[in-house]
């Protein structure tokens, strides 16, 4: 009953200041929201490094003079690099014919010798540490043309990662603290509205806690609020991004980022619960301060 | 000037035997942190069911006396026990229940403009966790005690001064607090509403509770008479029992029983 009546309260408040509550909600979705992106990129960028981590598998591009059969007996000299794990013969056919969808009519005509591509190997390496050296290695081989090497591209992204975890903590940290003192402005503002209120309330014996817990519902309320618009909004365009991200930069990034429906979930429950918790301590701090005022001293804020 | 007690408040209230005292106060001082000493060694005793006047000029220190008895201000020097509390020692969370043994009457009513004459009454139920079914109730009773029945739904700016105050003694009352403290009660409503003011406040503290009235109407306590405290500067100097008049047909008896 007295739950209850509580609960009330607090959404009552919500209402009354309805001005205040929607400009709170406002600010704090926006934080959220820079809060939410910042930690959707540093995500993303950590599977990415870590998807190119595990793709292990170089291909070693064999010159294109080069017969299917001197590209075959090639590959003995490949079981003879020590770092190698397994590998795998790739024909030019087979190269080619990743593309009969895109050449269309002109595929015919790329076949036997009109093939533009070389033999080649998929390779698989034992240990990551020693790509370079192995690289390095495998062009040597007589025959072989050129090696790809991703190598670069996988040093860029660790250092890229590494900037987006460090500078995407801090964007959180200082955020956090900015949605914090918001929320326990907001309160704050509404306790002022309310002082005569809550001097009442203290003069006919209220609890401090019964005075607490409408304004701390309401902060709640607010934070959860802001946390699940932000979550609608985050996921909203996080899909075109994605995908345009995908065309303009590389294929690659879109199957090396998360999809909607994977972020949806946690993005709608851990922004919730960081709106909320950010409410809770907003208004608990605002609220235990202002508390320790005694009558007068209520009106004289 | 130390009080010395007088028996006699005590005899104003019919049918009662003295049980205890209410408010003890032992050589307490006050002073605020900017120097200035509000109380100065002020011992009294009220006991239960009595009827007080405070009087004063402005900046006496009634004010004092009454933050200190509701413990909104903590004595500087002395002791002070309200309704067994020991207001010296008292942790910050047990305030509130001191205050539910009070009923405040503020002189400027501190009613809740938005609520209705009901609501504002049962709001001092509701914050102390009572169920609707007896706010229901006692607010009803309570209503009609102070002569507001009918006027539940009004809002507090459609009603007069004393109307206000009535309402404000109805939220006083509604908890059934073993003392009514007054803060200038009358003081924003006119003469002839303040003597009614003071009846209403005649006739609960017929009905057991204890009423502590501060006041600077001089003439209003004098016309009422009983118990009247004098504080000048900081200091008790009279302590004094006056003819009662106003009061009901029981009250008059007992003081007639009593000479």
């Amino acid at each position: 009953m007295k739950l209850l009546y509580l609960l009330k309260e607090g959404f009552k408040n919500i209402w009354t200041n309805r001005m205040m509550s929607l400009a709170s909600v406002i600010v704090l979705m926006s934080c959220l929201i820079i809060t939410g992106a910042a930690s959707l990129v540093s995500v993303n960028v950590s599977l990415l490094v870590s998807k190119i981590g595990d793709d292990n598998q170089i291909t070693v591009y064999l010159d294109y003079e080069l017969s299917d059969l001197e590209s075959i007996k090639l590959g003995s000299k490949l079981s003879g690099v020590n770092n190698i794990d397994t590998y795998r013969f790739y024909s030019k056919d087979e190269a080619i014919k990743q593309y009969e969808k895109v050449l269309g009519n002109i595929y015919e005509s790329m076949q036997g010798d009109g093939n533009p591509f070389g033999n080649a190997y998929k390779v698989r390496l034992k240990d990551l540490s020693k790509y370079k050296q192995t690289v390095e290695q495998i062009s040597k081989i007589k025959g072989v043309s050129s090696v790809s090497d991703r190598s670069d591209i996988a040093g860029k992204l660790t250092k890229l990662n590494y900037f987006v975890t460090i500078v995407g903590s801090w964007v959180v940290l200082i955020l956090a603290i900015v949605t914090l003192f918001i929320i326990s402005n907001t309160i704050k503002m509404t306790m002022y509205t309310r002082r005569h209120e809550i001097s009442i309330m203290k003069s006919v014996g209220a609890t401090n806690s019964f005075i607490r817990v409408p304004f701390i519902i309401e902060a709640m309320v607010i934070g959860l609020t802001s946390g699940l618009l932000a979550s609608t909004v985050i996921c909203s365009v996080y899909m075109p991004i994605r995908n345009a991200a995908a065309t303009e930069i590389t294929g690659f990034i879109g199957d090396a980022t998360y999809t909607v429906g994977e972020i949806m979930l946690p993005t709608y429950v851990i922004m919730s619960v960081i709106g909320m918790v950010i409410g809770l301590l907003g208004g608990y701090i605002s609220i235990t301060r202002y508390l320790k005022k005694e009558g007068g001293e209520i009106f004289g804020w | 000037m130390k009080y010395v007690k007088n028996d006699t408040a005590v005899k104003l209230c019919p049918g009662k035997e003295r049980k205890e005292t209410m408010i003890h106060l032992e050589n307490v001082s006050k002073v605020y942190p900017n120097g200035t000493e509000a109380l100065k060694n002020i011992s009294l005793d009220i006991e239960n069911g009595d009827f007080v006047f405070v009087v004063g000029s402005s900046g006496a220190g009634k004010s004092t006396f009454l933050k200190l008895l509701i413990r909104e201000e903590k004595a500087s020097f002395g002791k002070i026990k309200v309704s067994g509390y020991d207001l010296m020692k008292i942790r910050r969370r047990k305030i509130p229940y001191l205050r539910r043994k009070m009923g405040i009457v503020f002189q400027d009513f501190r009613l809740i403009e938005k609520m209705s004459v009901y609501d504002n009454v049962a709001f001092a139920m509701r914050v102390i966790g009572t169920p609707e079914r007896q706010i229901k109730k006692r607010v009803k009773e309570v209503l009609k005690l102070v002569g507001l029945s009918g006027k539940e739904k009004r809002r507090p700016n459609e009603l007069s001064g004393g109307e206000q105050q009535r309402v404000s003694l109805a939220r006083a009352l509604v908890n059934k607090p073993e003392m009514i403290i007054a803060d200038e009660p009358t003081g924003n409503i006119d003469p002839a509403m303040s003597f009614d003011i003071m009846k209403l406040l005649a006739e609960i503290n017929e009905s057991g509770t204890t009423v502590i009235v501060v006041t600077h109407e001089h003439d209003l306590v004098k016309e009422f008479g009983g118990r009247i405290i004098t504080i000048t500067d900081g200091e008790i100097t009279k302590d004094e029992n006056y003819p009662t008049k106003h009061r009901t047909k029981s009250i008059k008896k007992a003081e007639a029983d009593a000479s």
